[in-house]
């Protein structure tokens, strides 16, 4: 039985009613040049456009300048806007394909062309498990991580960071990327099993460090 | 299904795992330690997502670019955006934007008899030099952790940023002090400051 009702004495006396515009609201003050419906809007997103852009770039003064042009297209572009998907998918698209043109111009790969899983020598499944092949244990650092992302191959990244990071599906990754289904499943698995890698020469590492200190 | 197999299929299997996966893990310590790990990646890398925040530059740019293209238009006389006291206090909200303000006017009285200025005359008014960006500072800090405790670090890191764009766009005026756009966006970040004052004198009122 709820605790809530009439003569309720931990109720709060005063309940501050709620003023915030909805979005739609914003997005159509926005459209219509309002400055502080852009600046709403940026302040609401910016978090998860800019992380997308220093995931897949690795690189902050790069991400900034990304997620800066993100934005510029977004609002040159919101006036065709019509709602037929969430703006936050609408943006976050807008801004998948800036980084994308951004990795392309660089001439770096954006999704290997590799098709199959059978790749490179160093990448092939492993057939048997030495004894320095030791399970990570444990949560994982967020910092060691990102860290650990950031060294990836600029292949790798793109599909971990779009599939693990931001929740696409491969078959829309495909389409994002230009690359098969198969690929894309392809090369995650070699992202998660390089990220293992990475992690774990770190932790060596570090335990190598607090030995000799 | 050996290990080579086992490690071919995790591309190809998405969520959970097949019998023959199951089978092979429950017998095999190495790879059910290898499907353990990534399980712990993937469960982390949710964690990246929105886990960064760009420089106040980053915006500082984009509403300068939006000014110069002419996509940001004057402010029309309709309802503001943003949440507003107004709706609580009715003719009374008048009297907390005026106390910021007053509390802003004493601070800089107070910090004028004890510091030396040089003040940058510009066509918009005058502009206090960078280390005016600091004052009151305290005071406001002071107010907060008085009346709203858990919005302290909320407000140290709005602080934090707003001063960091007074003290970029007082460099661009220091820079090109006939640059109007700068100037403009020093303005802006002096306004924007003013406003986070303005919301801690709206919490810190009974």
């Amino acid at each position: 039985m709820s605790a809530a009702g009439k003569g309720d004495l931990t109720e709060p006396r005063h309940q501050p009613q709620s003023i915030e515009p909805s979005e739609a609201e914003v997005i159509e003050r926005a459209k219509q040049g309002d400055a502080e419906a852009f600046q709403m809007l940026y302040e609401k997103h910016k978090r998860r456009v800019y992380s997308l852009c220093l995931r897949m770039t690795a690189n902050t003064a790069e991400a900034e300048d990304l997620a800066q042009e993100a934005f510029l297209q977004l609002y040159r572009k919101i006036g065709t806007f019509r709602g037929e998907s969430a703006f936050s998918t609408w943006l976050h698209r807008l801004s998948v394909n800036v980084v994308l043109m951004h990795l392309r111009k660089k001439s770096l790969p954006v999704v290997s062309l590799e098709e199959t899983t059978q790749g490179a020598d160093e990448d092939s499944a492993r057939k048997d498990f030495g004894a320095e092949d030791v399970a990570l244990a444990g949560s994982i650092d967020r910092l060691q991580l990102q860290k650990a992302v950031d060294n990836l191959p600029p292949g790798y990244r793109t599909i971990f960071v779009l599939h693990d990071v931001e929740g696409y599906e491969h078959n829309e990754i495909a389409k994002i990327a230009g690359c098969s289904v198969g690929n894309s499943k392809s090369q995650l698995h070699k992202a998660r099993m390089k990220l293992r890698d990475l992690l774990k020469m770190n932790r060596a590492e570090k335990a190598g460090n607090s030995r000799a200190g | 299904m050996n290990c080579v197999e086992l490690q071919e299929s995790l591309a190809e299997v998405e969520k959970g795992s097949t019998v023959e996966q199951s089978a092979h893990l429950r017998t095999c310590q190495a790879c059910s330690a290898l499907v353990k790990d990534l399980n712990l990646i993937i469960a982390a890398a949710g964690r990246l997502q929105a886990s960064d925040e760009p420089s106040p530059r980053v915006w500082n740019s984009i509403e300068i670019a939006l000014r110069q293209e002419g996509l940001i238009r004057p402010q029309r006389t309709a309802r503001p955006l943003l949440p507003s006291f107004s709706a609580r206090w009715g003719a009374a909200r008048w009297l907390v934007p005026g106390a910021a303000i007053v509390l802003l006017a004493v601070g800089i009285f107070l910090r004028q008899q004890s510091q030396p200025r040089e003040l940058a005359q510009t066509e918009l008014g005058t502009v206090p030099v960078t280390n005016q960006s600091d004052l009151n500072d305290d005071d406001l800090m002071q107010e907060v952790t008085a009346n709203a405790p858990a919005m302290k670090t909320q407000y140290q890191e709005n602080l934090q940023r707003v001063n960091e764009s007074i003290r970029d766009a007082q460099g661009m005026v220091d820079e090109s002090p006939n640059d109007e756009d700068a100037r403009r966006s020093l303005m802006d970040a002096y306004q924007q400051k003013s406003m986070l004052f303005e919301m801690a004198m709206d919490r810190s009122l009974p």
